[in-house]
């Protein structure tokens, strides 16, 4: 350990003010910090500083998603061979995943720093989060090439062209996802793409739901072989990530309790969901849809609704920013999530789309926000004397 | 009796340090050695112009320096002594002037009042005397943090005395026995102000000095830190509109020096204070003479190195060498050990020693009992991501991140809507605490203030 310390310790000067790598230093600085707590002490006050950082708040979104990640590749394998066991279908989930995941930080983690060292300004960790994320939400059969692309497009276009981490206006993970799913159709959508395997046998969840015009949407995903305790465990063909609710419970819990996603976006999300699928079960009489007889608990359980909310539109920069904002942002996800479901045909699943849409508003609903702050300050002032 | 004002404010947001090394509750008294320093920089808003040459004489109240602003505004020398030094800092602005002392204690006289006509005094009567006694500096303004502009009025008067920053001294405590000076201060500075005097209390303080406390109105506050902020009284009870809306305020000590200035006729020059952090050995209230040197009020304790000396609390003081004097509006000296060594992959730790307001750590657990807080930043910079760790620690009915932003982007006018004036570093140095980008947010509030004090 003192043999890496004294390393970084003397080639520390080469990146430093007049350095030969001076523009290398962002690279210099990552291992660095990410070997060994920085060396900085405070300069002006406060004096003392808590422990949590940047690097302790990122780690802390990968572990919460592990569940996920370890339950998606277990199902990945399960899909495939259901009796090879826990180990052989970890294993070729494993065989799976990690191509894509190596793939996706090296293609991400290139243009982060190339950006980084051009733009000079510090690598942050959050690309990372992006890197896994994309991951988890593409299907396990998805050609390399498309990883890289997309993950390439994800950082490029939805971070680093309106400044990088902090500035971007969608959530970057998501964007990638959007250009991988419009750009590549034939690999993102459609019944085979969801398992390893050659022939598919099954339809997903929602593709079942909306297949019969007239019917009732919940009856036809049994009548697929779904049930409800199915949807939930998630041994049923998706993305990695968003199959199991029962992961993505235990990464929400763990993202509440420490308070790194915002609950608010979590409960608006849930409400606007509810309310939204409620409204559709009163109509659905009226309508030849049959995901209109889709009881809020079917959607939620169905989809990556569940995934999306919890780890994608909780991203803090891409969200609303102030409380009251994150309430009507999480509400207006689930709402769009459920209207997109429902009166979009051409996408079975609109989680992606309504996160992209509610990212595209929260600008806007912060200004209200900040708006009646103003107002309501002013009026505080009014009132004294 | 000092008219109570309703309920209780509490105030929910914040958090109170857990830091060890509290002072005990036993004064001692700091002996005079060295040399007297009077620093010009801790009156902000002061342009300061000389009015004594190096070994010039000098009485306790004799004036050193004047406001170039308000030439009426002096500064005046803690001792009796002769002017050994004036040193000079960029750009020759004055940085210290030292002073050595005769020991005689000779003291400047002003006039003497008796407790029973103070009521008679007249607004400008008052303020004359505390502007040539080089008293009036206690009492300051916002917005800006600065000295009070003598010519004008403010629409109310605060007196915080219920601080909650780390190792504050207990207010009860430090003014016992002084109650007349106390109650006189308050008359005094209820006559000049002209506008109401709102004292502060903690939730369940029963002290008399300040249930008996007449012209003053009474509220309470509960809550952690910074529910004694002044800046938090301010924004809860008489919240600052706009550039011109001012706001004065008085430490209950300085308080009771303005009443011991008119009862006694003497420039009154000492103060206590508390001492505390664990890096050093003697954690106590002093009682210290104005202008100290810090080295003369850590006499007779050991430091453990490396350690860092601060003039005021952990959170807002500023670090100093044992050389300089302890700040003027300082009522905290705390010393806390620098940080040593760098830990292998911090940032995978279980963290059960790792201080923390979050929840990211084990430690949350044990309530921080095992953690211990050196002057480590224990992170790099990054850019601001809103976790929402500063809006927990901030009870305002504003949204700092937009205000930061503002800020940054040097916008006066959505400042201003965003309730800039309000603001004051203090109040937001536990956000620069909590964020875990380790921006220097109450550094960004400062240059803020700065920039539209200037410009707006």
């Amino acid at each position: 350990m003192r043999g890496i310390r004294s390393l970084l310790d003397r080639i520390e000067p080469n990146f430093t003010g007049d350095g030969k790598f001076s523009r290398l230093w962002p690279l210099y600085e990552m291992v660095d910090t990410l070997l060994y707590t920085p060396a900085r002490t405070t300069v002006v006050a406060p004096h003392v500083r808590d422990a949590v950082d940047m690097k302790r708040s990122m780690v802390t979104v990968i572990i919460a998603l592990l569940p996920a990640v370890f339950f998606g590749l277990f199902n990945t394998g399960y899909q495939l061979h259901p009796e090879a066991g826990i180990g052989g279908n970890m294993l070729t989930g494993l065989q799976a995943f990690l191509p894509m995941l190596l793939v996706s930080y090296a293609a991400g983690g290139f243009w982060e720093m190339l950006f980084a060292v051009v733009r000079r300004h510090d690598i942050n960790e959050s690309f990372l989060v992006t890197g896994l994320l994309l991951c988890l939400t593409l299907p396990p059969s998805v050609p390399l090439w498309i990883v890289a692309l997309g993950v390439s497009f994800g950082v490029v276009i939805g971070k680093e062209v309106t400044g990088g981490t902090g500035y971007n206006i969608f959530n970057p993970a998501l964007v990638a996802r959007a250009f991988i799913f419009f750009a590549y159709p034939s690999e993102m959508s459609g019944t085979p793409v969801w398992s390893l395997a050659d022939e598919m046998t099954r339809a997903t969840p929602l593709a079942a739901a909306a297949s019969v015009p007239g019917s009732n949407g919940m009856q036809l995903v049994y009548d697929a072989g779904y049930s409800l305790q199915q949807l939930f465990w998630g041994l049923i063909p998706g993305s990695f990530g968003e199959t199991s609710k029962a992961a993505i419970l235990i990464g929400a819990l763990l993202l509440l309790l420490t308070r790194i996603a915002s609950w608010r976006i979590m409960a608006g999300g849930l409400f606007g969901m509810a309310g939204t699928a409620l409204l559709a079960n009163v109509m659905a009489p009226f309508f030849q849809n049959p995901m209109f007889y889709l009881s809020p608990l079917d959607h939620l359980l169905m989809g990556s609704f569940a995934f999306g909310l919890v780890f994608m539109a909780t991203d803090p920069v891409s969200a609303a920013q102030t409380d009251r904002g994150r309430w009507i942002y999480g509400f207006l996800i689930g709402m769009l999530c459920v209207m997109i479901r429902l009166i979009n045909q051409a996408f079975a699943e609109g989680v992606m789309l309504g996160i992209l849409l509610a990212n595209a508003f929260s600008p806007m609903i912060d200004y209200m926000v900040l708006r009646q702050n103003i107002a309501r300050r002013k009026r505080a002032y009014a009132k004294q004397k | 009796m000092a008219k109570e004002a309703g309920g209780v404010t509490r105030i929910r947001k914040g958090h109170d340090l857990k830091i060890g090394g509290r002072p005990e509750k036993i004064v001692e008294q700091a002996n005079f050695t060295g040399l007297a320093v009077v620093t010009p920089a801790d009156f902000k808003g002061i342009t300061p112009k000389l009015s004594v040459r190096e070994g010039d004489s000098v009485l306790a109240g004799t004036p050193l320096f004047f406001s170039k602003r308000h030439p009426g505004m002096q500064f005046c020398a803690p001792v009796s002594g002769c002017v050994e030094s004036i040193t000079y800092g960029e750009r020759r602005s004055l940085a210290a002037i030292r002073i050595a002392p005769d020991h005689k204690d000779d003291f400047r006289p002003f006039p003497v009042y008796s407790a029973d006509t103070l009521g008679n005094l007249s607004p400008d009567e008052i303020g004359e005397n505390l502007l040539r006694s080089g008293l009036w500096p206690v009492i300051r303004q916002r917005p800006f943090s600065t000295v009070a502009d003598p010519e004008r009025r403010p629409k109310a008067l605060f007196i915080p005395a219920m601080p909650t920053a780390p190792f504050a001294p207990d207010i009860q405590f430090q003014l016992e026995g002084r109650g007349g000076d106390f109650q006189a201060g308050v008359r005094l500075l209820k006559t000049l102000c002209c506008a109401a005097v709102h004292l502060v209390v903690e939730e369940k303080n029963t002290g008399e000095i300040f249930t008996a406390a007449r012209d003053a109105r009474l509220h309470r506050f509960s809550g952690p830190h910074p529910a004694g902020n002044v800046g938090i009284h301010i924004h809860h009870i008489a919240p600052i509109r706009h550039r011109n809306d001012i706001v004065w305020y008085v430490l209950p000590q300085d308080v009771a020096r303005i009443g011991k200035l008119f009862l006694t006729g003497r420039l009154p020059v000492s103060k206590i204070i508390a001492l505390g952090g664990e890096a050093v050995s003697r954690r106590c209230y002093l009682k210290i003479r104005q202008g100290m040197t810090l080295q003369d009020a850590l006499e007779g304790a050991s430091l453990s190195e490396p350690c860092r000396i601060i003039s005021g609390d952990v959170l807002t003081g500023s670090c100093r060498s044992v050389g300089e004097g302890i700040g003027f509006y300082d009522e905290v000296v705390s010393v806390i050990p620098e940080k040593k060594g760098r830990d292998f992959m911090g940032w995978l730790s279980p963290g059960l020693r790792k201080y923390s307001v979050t929840n990211l750590f084990l430690s949350r657990f044990t309530g921080n009992e095992g953690s211990r807080l050196d002057t480590a930043m224990n992170g790099s910079t990054r850019v601001m991501v809103p976790f929402g760790n500063i809006e927990s620690v901030l009870p305002m009915d504003l949204v700092p991140t937009w205000l930061i932003k503002m800020i940054i982007a040097r916008d006066i006018d959505e400042m201003e809507k965003l309730g800039i004036y309000e603001c004051d570093p203090e109040d937001f140095a536990l956000c620069s605490f909590v964020d875990a980008s380790k921006m220097e947010i109450a550094e960004i509030i400062r240059d803020g203030l700065e920039y539209i004090e200037k410009n707006g």
